[in-house]
């Protein structure tokens, strides 16, 4: 089987293990160079391309070896007896949670348990009824949707974000890039956001709320449209921010992630005890 | 050396030593198999390395980031992290008392 055969029937098989096509796409290129420099055949090299396949999969999911927790630090985020009420209906009911620096808190619940809610609350974006929000630091907000503007591509995005925290266009442009590349994605240059798939338009609005590092990191269920091996991006960048200092709350339905994290703020509980 | 068991012990200490290789400065793939068997430990096929720096990568103990070569096609250079430094640390402690433990059950005089 020559290179370009072997690299094809790879691409093949990485789909077909549920790797998404940027890290294909990069797990293929490192392959094509390494057969370019060593002249080898690829079979020798890498094995059959399901095999190969299959071992990148697993190493995506294999066992986590992060390092040691951090002990956490002050107080980042701390929401007092949140209340909402819509409509006479108690959406939150005397809601409390702290995030330290180092943290991540989950926020979960049923649909209309009130999570979006409570997250626009503690970004500043909506009132509560009753109750306080003291955030310590600079703030970060991932919408679940929306946060873009249709007729800007990237990096307008990244320079127009960027001057509201304080950073020049190059020095803006160039974290959106870093922040883009750890979630296995190439900002196209020119796209405008409104061509841009569901899944990467919510890349763009959370390389976005990372702009200028925020030491409060408020994440509205950012991975919808993620493909498997972005999701794992993910979920690994938000373990590298708490084990850089910062807090972290994350929305989320998906319960498999919770053993992950250090807080969960269950709102179904709230609303039945309201009932 | 029996080829099987080299490949054996290599699978639980692969990570270790790429990690410390890396920590000498940034390399790509190619140039750390060719590292890797300069220091006696044989072909590290790509099949085998490049899964683990993946691993690695996804760990947080390594950042990745795609230059242009010189010459030929761009290579994805690696880098350790501050997190992979104090792993390597860590586990170089464990490897040596660890090796010292199996060196001194194998070399223990028979009893009479």
């Amino acid at each position: 089987m020559n290179h370009n055969a072997w690299l094809a029937a790879l691409t093949g098989e990485l789909r077909r293990h549920g790797v998404g096509p940027d890290l294909t796409g990069h797990v293929v290129a490192e392959a094509a160079t390494h057969l370019a420099k060593s002249g080898e055949s690829p079979l020798r090299v890498f094995g059959p391309p399901d095999a190969y396949a299959r071992a990148v999969a697993d190493s995506l999911g294999g066992p986590d070896v992060r390092p040691p927790r951090r002990h956490p630090g002050p107080v980042r985020l701390a929401a007092r007896g949140i209340t909402k009420r819509y409509r006479g209906r108690t959406v939150l009911d005397r809601v409390d949670l702290t995030v330290r620096a180092g943290e991540i808190a989950a926020v979960v619940g049923a649909n209309g348990a009130g999570k979006s809610t409570f997250l626009r609350i503690c970004a500043g974006l909506l009132s509560p009824d009753a109750g306080t929000v003291a955030v310590h630091g600079t703030l970060g907000y991932c919408p679940q949707d929306g946060g873009t503007a249709e007729f800007l591509n990237p990096d307008e995005h990244f320079v127009l974000i960027g001057a509201g925290r304080g950073l020049g266009r190059a020095a803006a442009r160039r974290a959106g890039r870093a922040g883009a590349a750890a979630l296995e994605w190439t900002p196209p240059p020119r796209t405008q956001a409104r061509h841009l798939s569901g899944g990467t338009r919510q890349k763009l609005n959370l390389v976005l709320a990372r702009l200028g590092e925020p030491d409060v990191l408020l994440l509205d269920e950012p991975y919808q449209g993620f493909d498997r091996g972005t999701y794992l991006d993910f979920w690994h960048e938000v373990w590298r921010w708490r084990d850089a200092g910062k807090a972290v709350v994350v929305v989320t339905h998906l319960l498999n992630q919770l053993d992950r994290v250090d807080t969960v703020l269950d709102l179904t509980a709230s609303r039945e005890r309201d009932a | 050396m029996n080829q099987e068991r080299r490949a054996q012990w290599l699978r639980g200490v692969l990570d270790l030593c790429v990690l410390a290789l890396l920590s000498r400065g940034e390399s790509y793939g190619y140039e750390l198999s060719q590292a890797l068997r300069a220091h006696g430990l044989g072909t590290v096929q790509g099949g085998t390395l490049y899964p683990v720096l993946l691993r690695l990568q996804r760990s947080g103990l390594l950042t990745a980031h795609w230059r242009e070569g010189e010459t030929g096609p761009a290579r994805k250079y690696y880098r350790i992290s501050p997190a992979g430094s104090a792993a390597l640390r860590a586990a170089a402690i464990d490897w040596s008392a660890f090796a010292a433990s199996v060196g001194a059950i194998l070399s223990e005089e028979p009893k009479r």
